[in-house]
């Protein structure tokens, strides 16, 4: 193994670190973000060109909020794939937390923040409960959230049948979140103390790595660094352009940045990965594997929740045909398309979001450019299948190569 | 080399249903040596691994660790005593780094969240692998783009990183080519050398050779011979496992 670690380092070493770095990504068996990525390029660049109110700042602030209930609930689902597992019952259940809301702020009449906690206080539950199942029982994670799905269902539509299917909210809270934005000013004040804090740690982080030789160069870390920074200001001053930041975006944001602390930087994380990984080698070195599974799946229920309460707040309304809608499959597929493997434990929290800018974006632009859904639905279904085929292809390489 | 005794295996016993799988078992292991444990299929090897690690308790019999009869139910007993098994599929997470791997399921953290101290944890990693002299990649470096002899020096340095004393190897060079096999061998020196128990599973005669200190066979669930690399030969132990020769010496 002496050899090999030779062999390693001076193949490195050679080369130009962009160029190492770009051999790596062609030869991995692990291509992160890149797939997304060049994805939704390609989407913008031939919506853009059918039709040039695409990219326009107005078009992008709709795309913004539209992303955000999609790439909640694919955030939720990210819990539930990393293990290997798949939740079937996010659409129902975050209509469940939705119709919790409604009847609780608009009929009972109760303030409104504890009504926000007892609407994901519901979906949690119903996270928590398949949970024990998965991981107690060892019922498969299918299963269980199918007929999950189906109490979800009944209990929604026990609360909205009786009000019609839908009750209209009418709480300030709601109203400003559904539809207002955040005034440029403090957007830019905002967003650009967010990136100051988050490139102190990367920075700090990075230079520790160098100090003991691991990690990425220098060239490589700081070009990713300022493609960031760009991206962030031409994201920010386009949507700035056109009202600010919507609320709706900044909580999804919010949300996303706590997964991807709890995911990458705690010991649950690396717990999660590894239970998603090799259950059985987890287990053997001591970690809790039904404690984690239970985790998963409520903590998705958390994330469930969220999700439905914003896409009540977005449509101004509780509404029951919702969980008949595409938005769960929209979910599994925005987490799969964005590079988390079915397959468990690889995969990023990142993938939701870009999984659900490129659903969004295709939604998006097909309405745009006046399409039928059938050709939408074609075009995403093709999409889903090209995402699950790379990883597929991904892991068959790892498993010639003897690695599972 | 210290010839204390570090664990000593008495009189095992273990049923599976109608089937008895271990009879009369019993050996000795040695600080500081390599103890090669060998047996045709089905001899009892696996077993008697199951009931020193705590995976699968004997039915009777005792084991002794440093001189007191320790009572091994689960695996955690024996990680907790300081015994460390590297299984042949060596229990690795293929999607995590090598330093996470060494790590599994004893993170070093602050509180609150259970923040994960990646530095500290790599820098005591590579304290470990420089006293192993194994050479790794950078130790962020996936599992799964690492050769199987680096696999299994990152299972076998787990082990170590435990405060460990006792290290059970389940055929470790089984899938490896020469090179990597040498360079495990090496590495199994150098655990007894350090103080370290070993106790190696394996089918390979040359490995035997080349590395134990003593020797153990077992023979349809019993120990049928105990002994001193210097006193045997390959004929000798190929004869006990086969059960051609039944006695060697005066071990018996």
């Amino acid at each position: 193994m002496t050899v090999n670690a030779k062999d390693m380092t001076s193949t490195t070493q050679t080369q130009s670190p962009v160029r190492s770095w770009t051999q790596k990504l062609v030869q991995s068996s692990d291509l992160g973000m890149a797939p997304v990525i060049a994805a939704l390029i390609v989407i913008w660049v031939v919506f853009e060109i059918l039709n040039p109110h695409f990219l326009t700042p107005r078009n992008i602030s709709n795309l913004s909020a539209q992303i955000v209930v999609t790439g909640t609930l694919a955030l939720a689902e990210t819990f539930v794939i990393l293990l290997g597992m798949i939740d079937l019952s996010i659409g129902w259940s975050s209509v469940v937390a939705a119709a919790v809301f409604s009847v609780t702020t608009v009929f009972l009449n109760w303030p409104v923040w504890p009504c926000v906690g007892l609407g994901i206080g519901a979906s949690v539950i119903v996270g928590l409960l398949q949970g024990l199942l998965v991981s107690r029982v060892g019922v498969p994670s299918f299963v269980v959230s199918l007929g999950g799905a189906m109490i979800a269902e009944g209990v929604s539509l026990a609360m909205l049948t009786p009000h019609g299917g839908s009750i209209p909210l009418s709480d300030n809270l709601s109203t400003m979140i559904g539809t207002l934005n955040i005034a440029p000013t403090w957007s830019w004040i905002l967003s650009l103390g967010l990136f100051a804090v988050f490139a102190g740690v990367m920075v700090s982080q990075h230079m520790g790595r160098m100090k003991r030789g691991a990690g990425e160069g220098h060239s490589v870390f700081f070009v990713k660094l300022a493609a960031l920074f760009v991206l962030l200001v031409a994201a920010v001053g386009t949507l700035c352009a056109y009202r600010g930041v919507p609320w709706l975006l900044l909580i999804f944001l919010g949300a996303l940045f706590a997964c991807a602390f709890v995911t990458k930087s705690t010991r649950f994380g690396r717990h999660l990965y590894a239970v998603g990984g090799n259950a059985e080698a987890s287990r053997r070195s001591g970690i809790n594997v039904r404690f984690i599974q239970l985790a998963a799946f409520t903590i998705a229920g958390a994330l469930v929740g969220l999700g439905g309460l914003l896409d009540a707040a977005r449509l101004g309304v509780a509404s029951a045909t919702v969980g008949d809608s595409d938005i769960m499959l929209n979910a599994v597929a925005a987490a799969v398309i964005g590079g988390t493997s079915l397959f468990g434990g690889r995969g990023s929290v990142y993938g939701a979001l870009f999984g659900a800018l490129v659903i969004a974006s295709v939604t998006n632009g097909m309405d745009l450019i006046g399409a039928p859904s059938s050709i939408r639905f074609g075009v995403e279904g093709a999409i889903l299948l090209v995402a699950i085929t790379i990883d597929t292809l991904l892991r068959q390489r790892r498993l010639r190569s003897g690695r599972v | 080399m210290s010839t204390a005794e570090l664990l000593s295996v008495r009189n095992l016993h273990k049923k599976y249903g109608a089937v008895t799988a271990l009879r009369n078992v019993s050996f000795t292991v040695r600080k500081g040596e390599v103890t090669a444990l060998l047996g045709d299929n089905g001899a009892g090897k696996s077993t008697t691994i199951k009931a020193i690690s705590g995976a699968a308790p004997a039915d009777s019999g005792s084991i002794i660790l440093e001189g007191q009869e320790v009572s091994l139910r689960r695996p955690a007993d024996a990680n907790a005593l300081g015994i460390q098994t590297v299984y042949q599929d060596l229990a690795l997470c293929d999607n995590l780094g090598i330093c996470a791997n060494l790590f599994l399921g004893r993170e070093r953290v602050l509180w609150p969240f259970g923040i994960l101290r990646d530095v500290d944890m790599e820098a005591e990693a590579l304290r470990v692998l420089k006293t192993l002299r194994v050479n790794l990649p950078s130790l962020d470096t996936h599992v799964s783009s690492l050769s199987g002899g680096q696999r299994q020096a990152v299972a076998i340095a787990r082990a170590v990183l435990w405060g460990t004393k006792l290290v059970i190897m389940d055929e470790p060079t089984a899938a490896l080519g020469v090179a990597q096999t040498a360079e495990v061998l090496r590495l199994v020196r150098d655990l007894a050398a350090q103080g370290f128990g070993v106790i190696l599973i394996t089918h390979n005669m040359h490995n035997v050779f080349e590395v134990a200190d003593s020797v153990v066979v077992l023979r349809l669930g019993e120990t049928v011979l105990e002994a001193r690399k210097s006193e045997l030969t390959p004929e000798i132990v190929v004869g006990c496992i086969t059960g051609s020769r039944t006695t060697v010496g005066g071990t018996a």
